[in-house]
């Protein structure tokens, strides 16, 4: 049971390059990092506070800085800048095995040499526990894993998940303050993935710590977190719970990275007239809702270009006399419950989810490759975004 | 019919690289191993005519008090070759395998000892230790350096363990530096979450995944050191008064220029033996402690 406050954290790693820099020179970047005389900025400013049994997920795509801060968290790699607080007490300098957290890894790192016994017994023989409440805690642990059968066998002789349930369990023994994951499904298959990540969920429910999650996989993130933190090129993005994220993106990297499939970005304009907005692609202009319309007036918004977003699934076909936009199917992926269109529309390749619940015959046989689709969105369900990316209404 | 073809292409080409090897190690391995035995079972002295003489060179093996004290001689210096090569090395592969300034430049600078060849560097310690040493020890008052150690029958075999040492310890490092980059970084980092450092993190960790290569070390160091040679014609020649004569150099000397061609045939054959067993010991014993990562 703890807070974590990580207060201005930043991580800087020297780099030649930036000790042959001149005072002076402007800033530049390596691998979208910035760069500065210090060296290469690999986390920049995070600024977090995760309450006491929390559930955050930092998420984005590699070479974010996402395992680099939850490794300063770890204590694995050293902090640059700024404060680490656990419970109240700052941990910068206290070694990794005195803060109280315990840490699954992606490769599971359990001990090769050691039975799914010996590697959890480990953790507490070093702390000196007594041996009765050594054996009691890990056939806990392994009951609540389902791992008591593997208990005498050596991690080579089990599968990709039940090692992972042995690495979770290792550092579940420990009842650590905080737990901490780095991406520790992202090296099984794509079944096994949502029965752990499933069994993750009900693990929360048992154990009292607070959890920090890493993971690329948005899918996870929405499902799991409590909160999340989009990350990109060492910068916090946006923090918010999955919902917020979802329904109101802080920027067109955002947008695209939350929601599956990704939401569709459109050139079109912004158009202001007695101060109500409409959006207009191509020839085709739509109301925006009334509480968007109050954001943009609040924000002062004036007619120009924009990006405008439109998740697949707020696509709906036109119906007849309805505004609006023209495609030719290129891609037609039946689900069953719903299709997913590919179309070629204004330039670029739109996806649409279309429910088959709701199609008569006529337009379920008018769905298929190189035939023309007329479809519409909802003006509440767009989200607008200026031509730097930044969305208007936040 | 294709894949047939295709199998017996791949069969030609795997057996143009397998007799060629074949041939050559019949010819200079076990063709010679069979000799070998063939004169054990003579009197040949080297020249002239020989009679077979059954098992009795064998025999005599175990009874010659030279042969006996050759052996306790290449023990004694294998055994503690062995301990202080490994040890030696393994310290210096942990120095060599942690976040070190110039690391690569100094495992070039540590491997050096093993490209140059035993009896060039035998003949440079020869003049350290018959020169140098006796004249610092002179020169700073040290009676214990004052006399070259090459002298001295009962600390002789400590200046060969000093040369084969400084030239063995070079391959081992290279081993176990490739054996400790095998332990996966983020097993020592479960380690230090899990409170492991230290001794703690070498002794329940580094230690038994690199096992293998403490595996490898060991026989190999053990058998180098059991054919012990070049040293000890560079510095001693077994001497003084037979000291530090091992059984290679026994083999090679009377085998050689003293007329007991078949007897030391069979002293070889029988050594041959020994290491085999001695290997194979090794491998089975340390095998069952391997852990396969």
């Amino acid at each position: 049971m703890a807070e974590v406050i990580l207060k201005h954290i930043k991580k800087i790693y020297p780099n030649i390059e930036s000790k042959k820099k001149k005072k002076g020179e402007p800033e530049k970047k390596k691998n979208n990092l910035l760069v500065t005389e210090e060296g290469v900025l690999a986390v920049q400013d995070f600024n977090l506070e995760i309450k006491d049994k929390e559930f955050i997920v930092l998420v984005g795509p590699s070479g974010c800085g996402k395992s680099t801060t939850l490794r300063m968290v770890a204590g694995l790699e050293s902090i640059s800048g700024g404060d680490l607080l656990i419970d109240g007490k700052q941990v910068n300098d206290v070694e990794p095995k005195d803060r109280d957290i315990a840490m699954v890894f992606q490769n599971y790192a359990l001990y090769p040499h050691m039975t799914v016994r010996g590697n959890m017994e480990y953790p507490l023989k070093l702390k000196k526990m007594d041996p009765n409440e050594i054996k009691r805690r890990v056939e806990e642990a392994a009951e609540i894993l389902g791992i008591t059968q593997y208990l005498d066998r050596k991690p080579k002789a089990l599968s990709g998940g039940q090692r992972q349930r042995v690495a979770i369990g290792r550092a579940i023994v420990r009842d650590p303050k905080v737990l901490l994951m780095d991406e520790p499904l992202s090296n099984l298959d794509a079944k096994l993935r949502n029965q752990m990540r499933a069994e993750i969920i009900k693990l929360r429910q048992r154990i009292d710590a607070t959890f920090i999650y890493v993971t690329h996989d948005q899918t996870e993130a929405m499902t799991l977190g409590d909160r999340i933190v989009i990350m990109k090129d060492g910068v916090v993005l946006q923090i918010g719970t999955p919902q917020e994220v979802f329904d109101h993106p802080i920027n067109t990297f955002v947008a695209g990275f939350i929601g599956m499939p990704q939401m569709n970005m459109f050139d079109a304009e912004l158009q202001e007239a007695g101060g109500k907005y409409s959006v207009k692609i191509g020839d085709v202009a739509i109301p925006v809702s009334e509480d968007k319309q109050a954001r943009l007036q609040k924000n002062g918004v004036k007619s120009q270009p924009i990006t405008l977003g439109i998740r697949p699934e707020h696509i709906t076909l036109a119906q007849e006399g309805e505004p609006c936009l023209t495609g030719t199917i290129s891609v037609c992926e039946m689900m069953g419950s719903a299709v997913h269109l590919h179309a070629d529309a204004y330039g670029k390749d739109t996806i649409m989810i279309i429910q088959t619940m709701n199609l008569t015959d006529e337009e379920k046989n008018g769905i298929s490759i190189g035939n023309k689709i007329d479809f519409t969105f909802n003006g509440n369900m767009v989200h607008i975004f200026g031509k730097d990316g930044a969305n208007l209404e936040s | 019919m294709n894949k047939k073809n295709a199998w017996s292409k791949n069969e030609k080409v795997f057996l143009g690289l397998l007799i060629p090897i074949l041939v050559l190690f019949f010819c200079f391995n076990t063709l010679p191993l069979i000799k070998g035995f063939y004169y054990g079972l003579t009197n040949f002295r080297g020249y002239g005519n020989y009679d077979f003489v059954g098992l009795r060179n064998f025999i005599e093996v175990f009874q010659d008090s030279r042969v006996g004290h050759s052996y306790l001689f290449t023990f004694k210096y294998a055994f503690v070759m062995t301990i202080a090569v490994n040890l030696i090395s393994l310290v210096l592969a942990l120095g060599l395998n942690s976040k070190i300034r110039g690391k690569n430049a100094l495992r070039g600078a540590y491997f050096v000892p093993n490209i140059l060849g035993g009896l060039v560097v035998g003949y440079i310690f020869s003049f350290i230790f018959t020169y140098i040493l006796p004249a610092i020890g002179e020169a700073a008052g040290i009676e214990f350096l004052s006399n070259s150690i090459l002298g001295s029958t009962k600390w002789a075999w400590v200046a060969i363990v000093i040369v084969g040492a400084w030239q063995g310890i070079a391959m081992n490092t290279i081993i176990y530096i490739s054996g400790l980059q095998t332990v996966p970084e983020d097993v020592y980092e479960a380690g230090m979450l899990d409170g492991s450092t230290g001794w703690r993190k070498f002794k329940d960790i580094t230690l038994p995944l690199i096992m293998p290569f403490i595996t490898i070390n060991l026989v190999l160091c053990m058998k180098n050191a059991m054919m012990v040679f070049d040293q000890i014609m560079a510095l001693t020649k077994g001497g003084p008064s037979q000291s530090t004569e091992s059984i290679s150099y026994l083999i090679y000397n009377n085998g050689m220029s003293g007329g007991q061609f078949g007897f030391q045939s069979a002293n070889a054959f029988i050594f041959f033996v020994v290491i085999v067993a001695i290997s194979l010991f090794q491998t089975t014993v340390l095998g069952k402690k391997e852990e396969q990562l």
